[in-house]
């Protein structure tokens, strides 16, 4: 590391005191939401989402949404957890209050671009192991959800440096990461993982933030870092991507994830017709619109 | 597909027949035989065109006519009459963005600088299945554009080809409906077209580069001239083939690239289990067929 970069990382992580706190929600909602399904304390969720009013009001906003369309009205907490099943609330719970850290950052990446990415890749992850028959599928949703929140430290810390970043990117078509690098001097990749150990998340997701564009061969999770890097790519390719054209050409057959992935599930992986899971995931598209319309209505933002 | 039409379609799918288990088998039925695959973002359009079919021959259910496409006499007709329903309007002026957008913006940037092309400066694009020549209309005002400007001396040069006598007339004649320049402004329409009282007739600049010529893409012996291609394109013609047909096809698609040439099919469609000597690539909004240069490793394609 040349003198530069190593003045400007320390400098960032002094400045990093001033990151945003984990919303105490998640982690003791978290807890409960990951229960094997034996030991699934439906009271108790319901009780949690019900003391946070804007997250019980989110929940039930999403319930009653077009995505789940339903005979009746759903009215109470309790309806929306029976009637989402506790999947879809926990993906709810984590979709809503994991923006709250960063409402009211102006700069830098819009929110609702960036939850689409987000949400998008969340839910592609969760899509890609289930066809690959990786283990451990619900994981991968809440892997896949927080992996570039590096790019809303940046935005908070260095917005000026940051947006400076975005239009570079955009003027030149190419990869955020790549802009990142020469401006910044590191990606959001590194500062999503300073976060990440400020906030405690499991170590695989931990280092899944910050490898999820270039895995390595020594991660305790290596499957879980392919499938995200595989998904990130995915929804940048479909439209719900940082919000810019990348000029780039894609063999996904040939990128070092896929081949990981491969030789570890050689069967499923061979019985997937790609391009036909590339069509499938454009109707994610309107399920993520809908979740971030939620988060996000009446401009407010998260509360 | 525009969004006004798209919109209009989507009121007329019920939601009974998007909820219908049997769009499901139909769907994958149509994925079997063509090859084309609609994602659940497109059952209304699915659900729309099978009924358009279906009150053409008085089929009330799709698990009916899930039985007309599968077990009845004239299944193949029926297959065929609902394969032109669902390719039915896609040949407009710019349609299919993401993968002109790619071409103009990934592909002929790259194959301008190559080595190998400076002496001759010229691309060369085969549309296969060209139509009334929309498409290779839309690749001659792309060249005209965006290459020319900035690559002095170089030309394109498209060979458009079709089975029917009927589409090349048209194609010759370049008289186009204001629907099928919908896409283009103004400024587009007068700087390549001339109107025609309610018609728009392409200019000779874009005529020029193209050479239409019957072809069937069955006949073993003239496909083999078809050589030294940059750019392939054939959009919904394969999904009428059966898979012998299709994989013959293709792999003369492949013997008429170049190497590190590509081939873009419909929307919709995959080569999957037709043929592996592609390689699928990856193209923001859109997907396309790589044929790899000797020697390139996996992954080469940074």
């Amino acid at each position: 590391m040349n003198p530069e970069t190593s003045k400007m990382q320390q400098r960032r992580v002094s400045e990093l005191r001033s990151l945003p706190v984990l919303p105490s929600i998640l982690q003791s909602l978290g807890t409960c939401l990951s229960a094997s399904p034996g030991d699934m304390n439906i009271d108790r969720i319901v009780e949690l989402i019900s003391y946070d009013k804007s997250l019980a009001a989110q929940c039930l906003r999403v319930a009653n949404s077009a995505m789940f369309t339903r005979r009746a009205e759903v009215e109470s907490v309790r309806q929306a957890v029976l009637a989402l099943g506790v999947q879809r609330i926990r993906d709810i719970v984590y979709s809503c209050s994991l923006p709250k850290p960063f409402a009211g950052s102006e700069q830098g990446m819009a929110q609702s671009t960036f939850w689409r990415h987000a949400l998008g890749t969340a839910l592609v992850s969760e899509n890609l192991a289930h066809r690959l028959k990786v283990a451990d599928i619900e994981k991968l949703y809440l892997a896949g959800l927080p992996c570039d929140i590096g790019i809303l430290v940046n935005s908070l810390l260095y917005p000026e440096d940051f947006q400076r970043v975005l239009e570079q990117a955009q003027a030149s078509e190419t990869p955020l990461c790549e802009v990142e690098q020469q401006v910044l001097g590191f990606t959001h990749c590194e500062s999503g993982r300073i976060l990440a150990d400020i906030w405690k998340l499991p170590p695989d997701i931990s280092e899944t933030i910050e490898f999820h564009h270039h895995p390595s061969g020594e991660l305790a999770d290596v499957e879980m870092t392919c499938v995200v890097y595989l998904a990130d790519l995915l929804c940048r390719l479909r439209g719900l991507g940082y919000g810019y054209y990348e000029a780039r050409e894609f063999d996904l057959a040939a990128e070092i994830p896929w081949q990981v992935l491969k030789k570890k599930h050689p069967d499923t992986a061979a019985g997937l017709d790609l391009a036909r899971f590339t069509f499938e995931l454009d109707q994610y598209g309107v399920e993520v619109q809908t979740m971030v319309d939620s988060i996000f209505s009446n401009g407010s933002g998260p509360h | 597909m525009s969004t006004n039409s798209t919109a209009i379609l989507n009121r007329t799918a019920t939601d009974a027949d998007l909820a219908d288990p049997a769009l499901v088998k139909l769907r994958d039925l149509i994925y079997r035989i063509s090859g084309i695959f609609h994602a659940e973002n497109k059952f209304y359009l699915l659900a729309l065109r099978s009924r358009r079919r279906m009150q053409i021959i008085g089929s009330n259910a799709f698990t009916d006519y899930f039985d007309q496409l599968t077990t009845r006499a004239n299944r193949d007709v029926e297959m065929r009459n609902l394969l032109n329903e669902i390719t039915i309007g896609e040949t407009y002026f710019f349609s299919g963005q993401p993968t002109i957008d790619a071409v103009s913006k990934i592909i002929l940037p790259k194959i301008v600088p190559l080595p190998g092309k400076q002496a001759v400066k010229k691309v060369r694009v085969w549309s296969a299945g060209c139509s009334t020549g929309e498409e290779s209309y839309t690749l001659s005002i792309l060249f005209l554009e965006q290459i020319a400007p900035k690559f002095k001396y170089w030309k394109i040069e498209i060979v458009a080809t079709d089975l029917s006598d009927d589409s090349l007339v048209k194609c010759r004649e370049g008289l186009y409906p204001e629907y099928s320049v919908r896409n283009l402004s103004p400024q587009m329409r007068e700087k390549y077209f001339k109107q025609e009282g309610p018609l728009y007739r392409i200019k000779d600049v874009v005529r020029a580069p193209i050479k239409f010529d019957r072809l069937n893409l069955q006949d073993q012996t003239k496909m083999l001239f078809m050589k030294g291609f940059d750019l392939v394109f054939c959009a919904n013609v394969l999904i009428y083939f059966d898979s012998a047909a299709k994989k013959r096809t293709v792999e003369h698609f492949y013997n008429g690239l170049v190497p590190g040439g590509h081939f873009f099919l419909g929307e919709c469609e995959t080569l999957f289990g037709i043929y592996d000597q592609f390689r699928l690539v990856h193209f923001p909004g859109s997907t396309g067929y790589h044929k790899p240069v000797p020697g390139e490793d996996a992954g080469g394609k940074k």
